[in-house]
C-alpha cells in the first residue's frame, strides 16, 4: 500500500516539475512560485498519507494481537481453571467415601456443598467458553429454514422429555439468510427456554413465527405462556450470567439469552422481549 | 498384563486417576510420567530410563498442557517411531478446543477424553475407558525386537 502511495506522489512530482518547465517559458516569476506551492501541497499531503496508513497499519496489529491474546486467555480459562475444580470435588469426594461414616451429619452437609458448588463453577466456566466461542467464530451466510431448525430442536427436546406435554405451533417457510450454526443456536436456546418456562404450568404452548413490526425487517419470535418475568427487568435478560428467576425454579447459568444477544448482533439484527410475570414472554429478533 | 503409562504433571490429577483406577478394580501397573521429556524416557528407554527392557504399555493416557516436551509433541514421536507407532494413544485432558481436537486427531491419536469436573463422572470416564482399551480393544502385534 506504502509503495503505491509513493509512486502516486513521483508520478505527481513529475507532473508538476514539467508543468512548471513548461510554464517558466512563457512566464518564469509567476510559473517557478506556482510550482514551489504545488511541490509543497504534494509532499504534505504524502507525509500525511503515509502517516495514516502507518496508524492503521498499527491498530490492525494491535487488534490482531488482542484477538491472539483473547484467544489464549479462553484456552487458559478452559483449560487450567477446571484442573482445581477437579482436585476439590475429587477430593471432597474421596472424604465422603472414605471418612463420611465417622464424619457428623452437618460435615458431610458442607462437603455436599462444596461439590455442588464446585460442579456448578464447572458449568459456568463451559458456558462462558461456549460464549466467547459464539465470539470468535468464522460466520458464512447462507439461506437458513428456520422452520426446519425450530422442528428439529422441538423434536430433540421432547426425544429428551417425552413425558412433557406441549403444544407447539412452528409457522411454515420462515426463511433467513445467516450463519446456519450459530442461528441455529439461537433459536436452539430460545426455544429451550421457553420449554424450561413452561414446566410449572398446565396446558403450555409455544409458538415460533414471523411478524412484521413497522417498516423495519421482518422480527422472527418464540412465544410461550410460561413463567413470563417482570418487565421493569426486562433490559437485564440479556446480560451474561443474569437471571430474574431462582435456580432452585428453573434451573440454568444465565447464559443462553445473552449467546442469542451475541449472534444477533453478530448479524447485525436486533433482539427485544415482551413478557409479564405469570403471563408468558415473547422473544424477537431480527437478523439484519 | 501390561501397565498403563499414565502421562500427566498434575499431581492432584495423578493422584484422583489412580484413585478412580483402583475404584474400578482396574489393577493394570500404572506408570506416572510427569512430562513429555520422561513419557518419552519411558516408551524409548532413554534417559533416566535406560536400560529398560523395551516394553510398551497397553495404552498411554497422554495429557496435552505439561511442563517441558508437552502431548502434541509427545504423540508425535509415538508415531514417527516404527516400534511405537501403533501403540494406542487415548487423549486425557480439560481442553475441548477444537484446535487440541484437530491437532491430536490428525496426529493419530486414537481417542480423545475430556476429564469432567465431577469426579463420580472421572470415575465412570475412566472406568470405561480401561474396560474398553484394557479388555475389549485387541491390541496391535507387537512389534519385532529392534
Amino acid at each position: 500500500m506504502r509503495s503505491v502511495i509513493h509512486a502516486i506522489t513521483a508520478v505527481g512530482l513529475l507532473v508538476v516539475v514539467s508543468l512548471g518547465r513548461l510554464a517558466s517559458q512563457t512566464a518564469p516569476a509567476y510559473a517557478t512560485g506556482a510550482a514551489t506551492v504545488s511541490l509543497l501541497l504534494l509532499a504534505t499531503s504524502h507525509l500525511l498519507l503515509v502517516r495514516e496508513i502507518s496508524r492503521r497499519e498499527h491498530t490492525e496489529r494491535a487488534l490482531h494481537d488482542a484477538n491472539r491474546e483473547l484467544e489464549s486467555f479462553s484456552y487458559s480459562v478452559s483449560h487450567d481453571l477446571r484442573a482445581p475444580l477437579r482436585s476439590i470435588d475429587g477430593f471432597s469426594q474421596a472424604l465422603v467415601e472414605d471418612v463420611g461414616e465417622q464424619l457428623p451429619p452437618d460435615a458431610r452437609s458442607h462437603l455436599d456443598r462444596i461439590r455442588h458448588a464446585t460442579r456448578r463453577m464447572g458449568t459456568l466456566i463451559d458456558d462462558l467458553m461456549a460464549l466467547s466461542k459464539v465470539a470468535r467464530a468464522e460466520m458464512t451466510r447462507e439461506r437458513v429454514d428456520l422452520s426446519e431448525v425450530a422442528e428439529q430442536v422441538v423434536a430433540e427436546l421432547r426425544r429428551q422429555q417425552p413425558a412433557r406435554q406441549i403444544a407447539v405451533t412452528i409457522a411454515p417457510g420462515l426463511q433467513a439468510t445467516a450463519d446456519a450454526p450459530l442461528v441455529r443456536l439461537a433459536l436452539q436456546n430460545l426455544i429451550e427456554n421457553a420449554w424450561k418456562f413452561t414446566s410449572r404450568r398446565d396446558g403450555s404452548a409455544i409458538e415460533i413465527g414471523q411478524t412484521r413490526a413497522g417498516a423495519g425487517a421482518p422480527a422472527f419470535f418464540v412465544r410461550d405462556n410460561g413463567a413470563g418475568f417482570d418487565p421493569d427487568y426486562a433490559h437485564k435478560l440479556f446480560g451474561p450470567f443474569q437471571r430474574l428467576h431462582a435456580v432452585s425454579e428453573f434451573p440454568g447459568t444465565g447464559i443462553g439469552l445473552a449467546t442469542v444477544q451475541r449472534i444477533v448482533h453478530r448479524h447485525g439484527g436486533r433482539v427485544w422481549a415482551e413478557g409479564q410475570i405469570n403471563s408468558g414472554a415473547c422473544f424477537y429478533f431480527t437478523l439484519g | 498384563m501390561h501397565e498403563i503409562l499414565l502421562v500427566e504433571d498434575n499431581p492432584d490429577d495423578v493422584e484422583l486417576t489412580m484413585r478412580a483406577f483402583r475404584k474400578s478394580n482396574i489393577v493394570n501397573e500404572i506408570v506416572v510420567a510427569r512430562d513429555g521429556v520422561e513419557a518419552l524416557d519411558y516408551l524409548f528407554s532413554m534417559g533416566t530410563r535406560a536400560g529398560r527392557p523395551p516394553t510398551l504399555p497397553q495404552v498411554v493416557l497422554l495429557d496435552l498442557k505439561m511442563p517441558r516436551v508437552d502431548g502434541l509433541h509427545v504423540l508425535e514421536r509415538i508415531r514417527a517411531h516404527p516400534r511405537t507407532k501403533l501403540l494406542p494413544v487415548v487423549i486425557l485432558t480439560s481442553s475441548i478446543e477444537e484446535q487440541d481436537l484437530l491437532n491430536t486427531y490428525s496426529r493419530g491419536a486414537n481417542s480423545y477424553i475430556r476429564k469432567p469436573v465431577d469426579f463420580q463422572e472421572f470415575v465412570e470416564a475412566v472406568r470405561q475407558l480401561g474396560l474398553y482399551w484394557l479388555l475389549l480393544n485387541q491390541p496391535p502385534p507387537a512389534p519385532a525386537p529392534a
